[in-house]
C-alpha cells in the first residue's frame, strides 16, 4: 500500500471510529470552474427580435468574449457542451455543423458530448464537421463497431488534469428511437446509459483516482416517465458528482441536487440555444480521499 | 495490514465511496448585448452572416396572424398547415385520395411570427431535409397513431381527423372520426401522407412503422412549405391561419394529459 492511501486509511478509520489523529493536517483545497452550454442548436448569432424571452440573447461571439473573461479570472476552468450543437438555423443548413465546431474550438471547449440532433445528417458527415472540433468527443452509451471513423473520434472517458486536481469526464445519449432516422445513425448502436457508465465511473474513480466526475448527459433532465433521464440516472447511479444536461431545453436556475446510496449527485441544464453559460464553482480538498465516512480527509 | 483493512471493513467503510466536491457557487450567465463580440469569433461570423443574409433573406409572403406551434396539447396552427399542405401535394403526386396526414410537433424547429415570412423562417421552421413519402395502412392502424399521439403528445398536427378525448381522466373516451365526422372503418387500406423520419423510425408512434407499400415523392417538405409561401406571396394573398379544433378534450384531460395522469 502506497503511503499516501495508507495514511488516507488510518483518516478514514479516524473519521467512523471517533479516534483523533495525532496530526491535525492543514486543508489544503483547490478550485475548479466548469462553464457549460447545452442544445446550441447552430444559434451562432443571437436569437433575433419576436422570440419571445430569448430574443435578443446568446450569440457565439458574446460568448467567446464571456469565456474569455472568466477565464482570466478564474484558475482552473473547464468549458463543456452537453451536445445538440447542431440543427436549428441556416447556418447549420449552408456549413453542416463545420462553423460551430470551428467556433466552438476558437471559443476553447475542453469537451462535448453527442446529442441526437447531430447525426441529423448521418455519421459521415458528422465526421466531416468535427474535422473542425479541436476539442475531444465523449460518449460511454454508443457501441461503434460499425462506425470505426466515428469510434476514433469519441472517447468513453479522459481525464483532464490540473495541478493536483484530476477530473474525470464521460458523456451519454438519449435512445436514438423515435429521434434519428436509423440511415442516420448507421453502425452506431445506442445502449443502456446506466449500464454503460457503471464500468466507466468505477474506472475512473479506481483505476484514474480523479476526484471527480463529470457527466455530459443528453438524456434530459425529466422525461416524466418517458425513458431514462438525468433525474432517474442520478438517483440510481452513485460515482457522478455533477451531470450537465441536455435534451430537453430545461431552464434551471440553479444544480439541483439528488440523493443517491453514494450522498449526492448535482444536476444543471441552462436551457437552448446559447442564450446563457452555465457556472458552478468547486472547492476540492487536494488530493482529497474517498471514504464513506462522508468528509474528505485531506492527505499531504 | 490484512487484519487492519478487514476492521475496516468492519467499520463499514469503502475505500471507493465518494465525498463530493463542495459547490461554493453555480448560476446561469445570461448572454446579452451587455457582453461586447469577440473580435476573432465576430470576424469569422460576419461574411458568413451575410452571404446567408444574401440567400435566405429574400421575402416571401405576409403572415398578419403568425402561425404558432403551440404547446403541449394545445392547437398546433403551424404543424396543422404544414399537414394540409402534406396530404394536398401527395394526393396530387400520387393521383388518388390521400385522406390522412401526420407530422411531428417535434420536427418543427420554429414558429411563423407575425409579419413578412423570408426563406430563413422556413429553414427555422423546417430544417430538417426530411422527404414527403405516401404509405398504406388500415383504417385500424390510423386509430391507433392517433390514439398513440394523444398519450404522447397530447396529438401530434395531423390533417384529414377529428379526434375527441370524452369522459374523465380516470376513464377516457376516444372518438376519432374522419374531419367530416364520418366513421373510419378499420379494416379500409387508407393512404398516408408522412415524413420518410416518421415512416422510418415512427418517432414515438410505433405504428407508423407499419406503413406498406411506400412511395417516395422526391418533394422535400421544406420546399413544400417553401412553395406554399411563394405561390401565396406571388398572388398577394396572406398566409392565413388553417382550421383548428382538430383535437378537442373534455375538461381535465388537457391538463391530466400534460402531467401524464391519465389512465389508459
Amino acid at each position: 500500500m502506497e503511503r499516501r492511501n495508507f495514511i488516507a486509511t488510518l483518516g478514514a478509520a479516524a473519521a467512523v471510529s471517533g479516534l483523533t489523529l495525532r496530526a491535525e493536517p492543514t486543508p489544503e483545497t483547490v478550485r475548479l470552474t466548469l462553464l457549460h452550454t447545452n442544445d446550441t442548436h447552430s444559434r451562432i448569432e443571437p436569437f433575433g427580435p419576436g422570440n419571445g424571452a430569448v430574443s435578443g440573447k446568446g450569440g457565439m461571439a458574446r460568448r467567446a468574449t464571456l469565456v474569455k473573461e472568466l477565464r482570466s479570472q478564474l484558475g482552473n476552468v473547464l468549458l463543456l457542451d452537453a451536445g445538440d450543437v447542431f440543427q436549428g438555423t441556416p447556418f447549420f443548413n449552408q456549413y453542416k455543423g463545420s462553423l460551430d465546431y470551428q467556433l466552438m474550438s476558437m471559443i476553447g471547449y475542453d469537451a462535448a458530448t453527442l446529442g441526437n440532433h447531430d447525426f441529423d445528417n448521418g455519421v459521415e458527415a458528422l465526421l466531416k464537421a468535427m474535422n473542425e472540433a479541436k476539442f475531444p468527443f465523449v460518449n460511454c452509451n454508443f457501441d461503434m463497431k460499425g462506425a470505426p471513423a466515428l469510434a476514433k473520434r469519441v472517447q468513453p472517458w479522459l481525464v483532464k488534469k490540473f495541478p493536483g486536481l484530476k477530473v474525470g469526464i464521460t458523456g451519454v445519449c438519449v435512445d436514438f428511437q423515435g429521434l434519428v432516422a436509423p440511415k442516420n445513425h448507421e453502425g452506431v448502436k445506442w445502449l443502456d446509459p446506466i449500464e454503460s457508465l457503471k464500468p466507466v465511473i468505477k474506472h475512473l474513480r479506481e483505476r484514474e483516482k480523479v476526484d471527480m466526475v463529470v457527466l455530459l448527459s443528453h438524456l434530459g433532465y425529466d422525461l416524466k416517465g418517458g425513458g431514462i433521464d438525468d433525474r432517474t440516472l442520478a438517483a440510481t447511479l452513485p460515482g457522478i458528482d455533477v451531470i450537465i444536461g441536455g435534451h430537453s431545453h430545461t431552464f434551471l436556475d440553479a444544480p439541483v441536487s439528488i440523493k443517491n446510496s453514494g450522498g449526492e449527485t448535482l444536476v444543471f441544464q441552462v436551457g437552448f440555444g446559447g442564450v446563457n453559460l452555465g457556472r458552478m464553482d468547486f472547492t476540492l480538498a487536494k488530493g482529497a480521499v474517498k471514504a464513506s465516512s462522508g468528509g474528505a480527509l485531506p492527505v499531504h | 495490514m490484512k487484519a487492519f483493512l478487514t476492521l475496516l471493513l468492519s467499520l463499514g467503510l469503502g475505500l471507493t465511496a465518494q465525498t463530493h466536491p463542495k459547490l461554493e457557487r453555480a448560476q446561469p450567465i445570461p448572454v446579452t448585448d451587455a457582453i461586447a463580440e469577440d473580435p476573432a469569433v465576430a470576424k469569422v461570423i460576419a461574411p458568413l452572416s451575410l452571404e446567408l443574409k444574401a440567400s435566405f433573406g429574400k421575402e416571401l409572403v405576409q403572415c398578419p396572424t403568425g402561425l404558432m406551434r403551440g404547446k403541449f396539447g394545445e392547437e398546433n396552427l403551424l404543424g396543422y398547415w404544414v399537414a394540409d399542405l402534406m396530404r394536398e401535394r401527395a394526393q396530387q403526386v400520387v393521383g388518388a385520395p390521400v385522406r390522412f396526414a401526420i407530422t411531428n410537433a417535434g420536427g418543427l424547429r420554429g414558429n411563423i411570427r407575425p409579419g413578412v415570412v423570408k426563406i430563413a423562417d422556413v429553414y427555422e421552421v423546417m430544417p430538417f431535409d426530411n422527404e414527403l413519402v405516401v404509405a398504406e395502412y388500415t383504417g385500424a392502424e390510423i386509430i391507433q397513431i392517433v390514439k398513440d399521439a394523444i398519450r404522447r403528445r397530447a396529438g401530434e398536427p395531423c390533417s384529414g381527423v377529428s379526434a375527441k378525448v370524452l369522459g374523465t381522466p380516470e376513464k377516457p373516451e376516444f372518438s376519432i372520426t374522419w374531419s367530416d365526422g364520418s366513421a373510419i372503418v378499420p379494416t379500409e387500406t387508407i393512404k398516408v401522407a408522412l415524413s420518410d423520419y416518421l415512416l422510418a423510425s415512427g418517432d414515438t408512434i410505433s405504428t407508423l412503422r407499419n406503413g406498406r407499400r411506400p412511395i417516395t415523392t422526391g418533394v422535400p417538405l421544406r420546399d413544400l412549405l417553401l412553395d406554399a409561401c411563394t405561390k401565396l406571396g406571388e398572388s398577394k394573398t396572406p398566409l392565413q391561419a388553417p382550421s383548428a379544433l382538430r383535437y378537442e378534450f373534455a375538461p381535465g384531460i388537457y391538463q391530466a394529459l400534460r402531467d401524464k395522469k391519465i389512465v389508459w
